[in-house]
């Protein structure tokens, strides 16, 4: 901050580093180079046609962070059709193929050195704004924006006001991101973020996992926010140290260690004491209802998700595999595990966590999207109640119209299998399952002690 | 100068899940046609009747969800000439206005029956009815999104493509705010 400047919330900081001049004389929107833009099979197929007429070539290929993750594999003739245009425009383009079927765009985009603290990143997906826990201004727009961009590298945004969270207290051990994203949700309403950015200040005593972070800033889009950001720290820094090793971030994706000014002006804050907080479920239909888990009726439950870009990490299935250990799924009940990426299912594979969840009865399906969109693997029908730790439980997502969503965390999702209703889920927890598990969600005594109910 | 038309009545947080499905992603716009509010409670008809000239009028947060294209997309082919709502979502509203199909935001607004004959006089930036009598002010659009509109959506206006659907915003002379 200089002294001509205001002070600055970090999303204000992160894009008036690079914004140039308003777009159109009197406008609040202003021209944004990009660092870096997420695609899809799904939503870059919609742009093809209409770029090929525009006859030009696309600015940067090297900063397309393009996966296939929809339609990964295809489940109908049309979708093999969507998927294979993309990849030819992929290759046609000279755009990294490097992340083709390894996962869930969003996860593949917070696993990588291209990711990095104080970039401008948007992407052709909603979900996006996950990579806020970066640190990082990450947007999600729809394809007629992501074409502009493919071809100009810029963007045309407000810069965005800012709502402070700050969270205070100890995280319990049956407490996740999910609980605490949903509790945000609660507070602020379904539009209650629309056109601001949620600015996350982590204050716990012994600080919040990156992989609940992911959760958080995943869901600020389910506020209507147009971005989520974490403010950088010491568990940022040990895990881009441990991602990234020792060479850092790529040449050229350097990033910027931003932070906001102590007296930057927000238009609200809020301040959650986490150790205060219960597990929550979201009620079937919107994200208008949100309840403690041992408060909503007690529905009983055909289908268990477990996956998503909001639900499908490395905590996600640990906690499941620590509460379905020696257990198994409850007659009646379907539960799919779709681990976010092929990182993520490696290191289950490598840990015995699929062991444990394969034993229970668990159905585990390749890191993709799947399930989560109503794409396949997992769709319900009229009737049928679904747990899951996706991001949206709206009428229709997951299959049929008559079909219910119930969004929660792994650990109620997980419980939820064990009891065919939904349930708190230390209901089913002695008290033993969970202990340490911020610390070290899978130790290797869980490791050897197999998964044989 | 004016758009006039039957007003389609939706409610609050209605997403882009229930205003077009995912089932009904595709490439061909006959398949995106079809799935017109098919998550709807009460639009189980929207995929096929016609909607030639309707007014979408609705609640706070229209369109909160997915960014997916072909949720606005379907508007567009559906004949739908422009969105009123208490309030918008974001992806949304840039996904219609990128198109040039006119969204705008009437925080005043009131419940109103299905097929109420609505106006939107988008040069003095107000919404009116006969029955019920109503003469509600918008939310002045930014400047870019009146040009924007005024070329037919983002790509005209960049110059990178043609206008995506009919121009509804082309010859509208268009409420820039102040008094």
């Amino acid at each position: 901050m200089t002294p001509e400047t205001l002070p600055e919330t970090l999303t204000e900081k992160i894009l008036r580093r690079s914004a140039a001049a308003p777009i159109v004389t009197g406008s609040e929107l202003l021209r944004i180079p990009v660092d870096l833009v997420l695609g899809h099979d799904a939503t870059i197929a919609l742009v093809i046609e209409r770029f090929k007429r525009a006859g030009r070539r696309i600015w940067d290929p090297s900063r397309c962070f393009f996966a296939a993750d929809h339609f990964a594999p295809p489940s109908t003739p049309e979708r093999a059709d969507i998927l294979r245009r993309y990849l030819a425009f992929i290759a046609d383009q000279s755009i990294p193929d490097d992340l083709v079927y390894r996962g869930i765009s969003h996860q593949l985009l917070i696993e990588d050195r291209r990711c990095q603290p104080g970039m401008v990143i948007c992407g052709a997906d909603s979900h996006t704004v996950m990579a806020g826990a970066l640190g990082c201004f990450a947007c999600g727009m729809g394809s007629t924006d992501i074409l502009a961009l493919l071809l100009t590298g810029e963007v045309i945004l407000p810069i965005p006001e800012s709502i402070r969270i700050d969270f205070e207290g100890a995280l319990p051990e049956w407490l996740f991101g999910k609980d605490l994203a949903l509790e945000i949700i609660r507070q602020l309403g379904e539009g209650g973020a629309v056109d601001r950015a949620l600015e996350y200040h982590d204050r716990t005593r012994h600080g919040l996992p990156m992989e609940s972070r992911f959760t958080i800033a995943n869901m600020a889009v389910e506020a209507g926010a147009t971005n989520g950001v974490f403010v950088p720290d010491d568990a940022l820094r040990r895990y881009l140290t441990e991602r990234d090793g020792a060479s850092g971030p790529l040449p050229g994706f350097e990033g910027a260690w931003l932070e906001p000014d102590p007296d930057a002006g927000y238009v609200r804050r809020l301040c959650i004491d986490v150790g205060e907080l219960c597990p929550l479920v979201a009620l079937p239909g919107d994200l208008s209802r949100i309840v403690p888990a041992g408060e909503a009726e007690p529905s009983s439950v055909q289908q268990v998700f477990i996956g998503s870009c909001a639900g499908g990490r490395l905590e996600d299935l640990a906690v499941a595999a620590r509460v379905l250990r020696g257990r198994r799924v409850a007659p009646g009940v379907r539960l799919v595990v779709t681990p976010a990426s092929q990182a993520v299912f490696h290191a289950c594979v490598r840990n015995g966590i699929l062991d444990v969840l394969t034993a229970a009865g668990a159905l585990v399906t390749n890191s993709s999207c799947g399930a989560c969109g109503g794409i396949d693997k997992g769709l319900i029908g009229a009737g049928e109640v679904c747990v899951s730790t996706s991001n949206r439980n709206f009428r229709g997502r997951m299959g049929s119209n008559d079909g219910l969503i119930y969004l929660a965390s792994s650990a109620t999702a997980a419980a939820a299998a064990v009891t065919g209703r939904v349930c708190d889920p230390r209901e089913v927890l002695d008290g033993q399952r969970l202990r340490g598990f911020h610390r070290e969600p899978w130790p290797a005594a869980e490791r050897t002690s197999g998964g044989a109910a | 100068m004016k758009i006039a038309g039957r007003a389609l009545i939706m409610g609050d947080n209605v997403n882009t899940d229930v205003l077009h499905p995912s089932r009904f992603f595709s490439l061909d716009d006959r398949t995106v046609r079809a799935g017109f509010l098919q998550a709807a409670a009460g639009f189980e008809q929207a995929g096929t009747s016609d909607l030639t000239g309707r007014v979408v009028v609705a609640g706070d947060n229209f369109g909160c969800g997915s960014s997916r294209e072909t949720g606005a997309r379907a508007f567009l082919l559906a004949g739908v000439q422009a969105i009123v709502a208490r309030s918008l979502a974001r992806i949304f509203s840039r996904n219609v206005r990128n198109l040039g199909l006119p969204a705008v935001e009437c925080p005043s607004l009131p419940a109103l029956a299905p097929d109420t004959e609505v106006e939107i006089d988008l040069a003095r930036g107000r919404l009116r009815a006969a029955a019920p009598a109503l003469d509600l002010p918008l939310v002045p659009l930014d400047p870019f999104w009146l040009a924007v509109l005024e070329a037919g959506g983002l790509l005209p206006f960049l110059g990178l493509g043609e206008p995506a659907g009919p121009r509804p915003g082309a010859s509208l002379p268009m409420y820039r705010g102040g008094p």
